[in-house]
């Protein structure tokens, strides 16, 4: 059998895998979530200031909330099974259209964070393990540390001080602007002017990461036999370090990014709230806050699904990069 | 300035008089961008009350009535309208060339279905508003006439486009009223007409070029922009991006400093509508605040003008009874004794000794746990400061801060708290905003902002239902004298202080202040300075 077609099959077994855990994340997650205190009609009145008995009786009934818990979750998986993520409580809409519109500027700033990320990371870990000890490794290092070690709102906030307000080179928030309605390809250039900062902002902490282990395992397998041997074979250093060690050592640094996709669509709440960024995250936070059950049970489960996916995914680049790694 | 004289409003004529040609020419056309936090739940004002939606709803929907600062009728749908003087039949007169933004024609059908088939049935309040109207008759397209059971003096300062929006009858009539498509995507009579709403982003509306006011709206655009982080927020202000921010878009501590930029200017006018006031609900069900003397004694203890000048930056002013002091101009508004001018241990001592809460040995008379209003940090100095003054006379509190439905199901559902910091809107009209907090009618398990102390007394029922339907100024003013000093005496809730909401804006932005709904109005007169 040719790796092709082993590869595919081994995707269709993984796949085959995943609808079991998929059906055991959302099971689970609607019972978390239904022990929160309050529902979606005491958030919806609580917002509105003011009530009536019956405007909360007509809410609930609405929503379905008046039936028993394990009606409301059968009703619910039957309605996964066709694809019908249900409706928004809060926003009045279906949760499939809200999610799908905030998909792709998540998507958008997820892709870019990730590209600089390890672009950079593993740029930054190479020149600092090349040159081990000297002021570039240091400085590389400090670096890398600093912006780990500070938050992210923090970053987020001074860029906008910074770059908005005091040099004007930059949109303080938005994706857009909203005063001109660009089209075509001035909207392009609008919406990459507005992705810049938080795509820096988010790219900083996790470039540290990356840079941090690039650096040490880039070390790691600078001290293995086979690059003794490769230089016993009078291989030039630098066909040494990107032909073998760097290809080695990328794997540790692939299999990181992989686990951090599903933590990015998560960890980015802070910064599409700093920099008014519709993504996701935010959504998932004020759905969390309006007891908008439907809504947050949608994200997770695109979510698991994005994870599943990217595991998978992860693993296939695993056997192209190290064709000792068979997938079966 | 409710009387039952036949009232005629002509037309605003100095409405009218601005517009000559050449003044138009400099102040149209823009695009005005404001800040709205947090995004509205919808746009359908006719299902919510919800702030947001009122920020952008009025300029898409209209209601009969407007209001001036002071709370007087301005002419809006209605041209004019009558009160007979029993006060049980109210005529209004639309309004002609009225149409709806889809072109269809508005009429006194819509009127009609707008507040019988769909305010009193699905509006938060609305079966309060209009609990008298039984039948409205439309001899012409022209004309309703409300028939009232009972004089509803309160029902004339509920008819602006936030408290009760005229819908269009042919979109909603025969249709899930929840369900409808207007509900996110409005359709109105206003000068704005909705475009978009990218959910998280922006709320787009186009200027009506229909508009029935002559010359009018000067802005072309108007753009809600939806910014979670305060701090961005106020980048994006200082930043000329937005134009305008209410309510607590702009967070006070950067209020202080933005204040004194150039091009930025604060005000606090366009809330009387809204007439917000921190409070302090006791559970009178439950030890240690089930008696009325240990809620007295708390507030002699309390400093407000403290609390007002240390944690909310000077704004507001100090409450002196159960009613805010903008009732004071329809007769409404009576100071009382257990809110003293300067705070007084002595009598608050006095009063717990007399009723029996002895200090122990570490000098505490009473603990309790204090639930904080999730709202925001200033809540919480608030609540860490109560703290400390109620320390003073032996009640030791200590603080609890939850997610707003967690919170709210523990006070108006579970009525699983001590004292609640809190703050209501207590609207144009008692009937309409206060009501609510204290009737025996209002003890509505698992319903937000009614009475959650649970304080019912057949006495003060009686008071608030007279009140509700005497139409005489003078008499209903005596009445509310009365319920003043009843809600003095039991104190089931304690003001605190009118809140003085600020509104920050860009000053390029011109004539936003002519409505008295100030965040809640059409924006139709307003331009700005290019």
């Amino acid at each position: 059998m040719n790796q092709t077609v082993k590869r595919f099959r081994y995707a269709m077994k993984r796949l085959a895998q995943a609808v079991p855990i998929v059906l055991a994340i959302i099971v689970i997650n609607f019972f978390l979530l239904h022990l929160a205190e309050g529902d979606a009609a005491v958030a919806l009145a609580g917002e509105a200031g003011s009530a009536t008995p019956e405007y909360m009786a007509q809410l609930r009934q609405k929503f379905g909330l008046d039936k028993p818990l394990p009606v409301q979750l059968g009703i619910y998986l039957k309605n996964v099974l066709v694809f019908d993520l249900g409706f928004s409580f809060r926003h009045n809409m279906p949760v499939a259209e809200l999610v799908f519109d905030r998909f792709m500027p998540t998507l958008l700033l997820m892709v870019s964070t990730i590209l600089i990320a390890v672009g950079f990371g593993v740029l930054l870990g190479l020149l600092a393990a090349s040159g081990l000890n000297t002021w570039r490794d240091t400085f590389i290092s400090v670096f890398a540390l600093v912006t780990y070690a500070t938050p992210l709102f923090w970053v987020g906030l001074m860029m906008i001080i910074l770059f908005a307000l005091n040099l004007g080179l930059f949109p303080t928030s938005g994706m857009e602007n909203f005063a001109a309605f660009h089209e075509g390809w001035d909207r392009v250039k609008d919406i990459a002017h507005h992705l810049v900062m938080p795509t820096i902002t988010l790219s900083l902490f996790y470039l540290a990461l990356y840079t941090r282990l690039m650096r040490s395992s880039m070390l790691e397998q600078a001290g293995m036999d086979y690059v003794t041997t490769a230089r016993a074979k009078g291989l030039t250093e630098r066909r040494i370090v990107f032909g073998h060690i760097l290809r080695n050592a990328l794997l540790p640094v692939v299999t990181m990014a992989g686990v951090q996709v599903g933590a990015l669509i998560g960890g980015s709440v802070i910064v599409e709230s700093v920099f008014a960024w519709p993504g996701l995250g935010m959504l998932a936070f004020e759905a969390l806050f309006s007891r908008d059950l439907n809504l947050l049970l949608g994200i997770f489960l695109l979510s698991a699904l994005l994870v599943i996916a990217i595991n998978l995914v992860v693993d296939i680049i695993y056997s192209f990069l190290d064709p000792r790694i068979e997938v079966g | 300035m409710f009387n039952i004289k036949q009232k005629r409003l002509g037309v605003a004529v100095a409405l009218m008089a601005v517009f000559s040609t050449a003044a138009l020419a400099q102040k149209s056309g823009g695009t005005y961008v404001f800040v709205l936090h947090p995004e509205p739940p919808s746009l359908a004002p006719h299902l919510s009350t919800s702030g947001p939606i009122g920020q952008v709803a009025p300029k898409v929907y209209q209601g009969l009535l407007d209001y001036d600062e002071d709370f007087n009728p301005v002419p809006e749908l209605a041209e004019s309208f009558d009160v007979s003087p029993d006060g049980l039949t109210v005529t209004f007169n639309l309004q002609r060339n009225v149409t709806w933004h889809d072109g269809r024609p508005f009429t006194s059908a819509d009127v009609r279905f707008s507040v019988m088939d769909v305010l009193k049935k699905f509006h938060p309040r609305g079966p309060n508003s209009f609990r008298e109207v039984y039948e409205i008759q439309t001899p012409d397209e022209h004309t309703a006439i409300f028939k009232l059971e009972k004089a509803a003096p309160y029902m004339m300062k509920a008819l602006s486009s936030y408290e009760s929006p005229m819908v269009p009858k042919h979109l909603l009539e025969g249709t899930d009223i929840r369900d409808n498509e207007i509900t996110n995507k409005p359709v109105g009579t206003g000068p704005f007409k909705f475009v978009e709403w990218k959910k998280g982003q922006y709320i787009r509306l186009d200027k009506n070029e229909n508009y029935w006011k002559p010359g009018l709206p000067r802005l072309d655009r108007v753009v809600a922009r939806i910014i979670p982080d305060a701090s961005t927020r106020t980048a994006a202000m200082e930043n000329g991006e937005v134009f305008y921010g209410a309510f607590d878009a702009i967070q006070p501590v950067d209020v202080i400093r933005l204040r004194d930029i150039d091009g930025i200017g604060v005000t606090t006018k366009g809330y009387a509508s809204i007439n917000p006031m921190s409070l302090i609900e006791f559970n009178t069900q439950k030890a240690p605040f089930n008696q009325a003397a240990i809620r007295n004694a708390v507030s002699l203890v309390v400093d407000r003008q403290f609390m007002i000048d240390n944690i909310w930056y000077g704004y507001g002013k100090k409450a002196v009874s159960a009613l805010s002091s903008r009732f004071a101009s329809a007769g409404l508004h009576a100071a009382t004794g257990n809110y003293p001018a300067e705070p007084n241990v002595a009598a608050a001592v006095k009063l717990l000794d007399d009723a029996g809460y002895a200090p122990d040995d570490n000098g505490v008379r009473a603990r309790a746990v204090l639930d904080v209003i999730p709202y925001g940090e200033q809540w919480r100095r608030a609540g860490e400061y109560l703290k400390q003054a109620l320390a003073e006379v032996g009640i030791a509190l200590d603080l609890r801060y939850e997610d707003v439905p967690t919170w709210l199901n523990r006070v108006y559902n579970e009525y699983d708290y001590q004292i609640n910091l809190n703050y209501f809107y207590q609207l144009p009209d008692p009937v309409i905003g206060v009501h609510r907090h204290y009737g025996t009618d209002q003890i509505r398990k698992g319903t937000p902002f009614v009475n959650g102390t649970r304080y019912s007394d057949a006495g003060l029922d009686a008071l608030l239902a007279s009140g509700a339907s005497e139409p005489d100024a003078k008499k209903r003013g005596e009445i509310y004298e009365q319920i003043q000093n009843k809600l003095d005496a039991d104190m089931p809730v304690m003001n605190l202080f009118e809140m003085e909401f600020v509104i920050v804006y860009n000053e390029k932005l011109k004539e936003f202040t002519f409505s008295g709904m100030g965040p809640y109005s059409s924006f139709d007169r307003t331009w700005l300075d290019q």
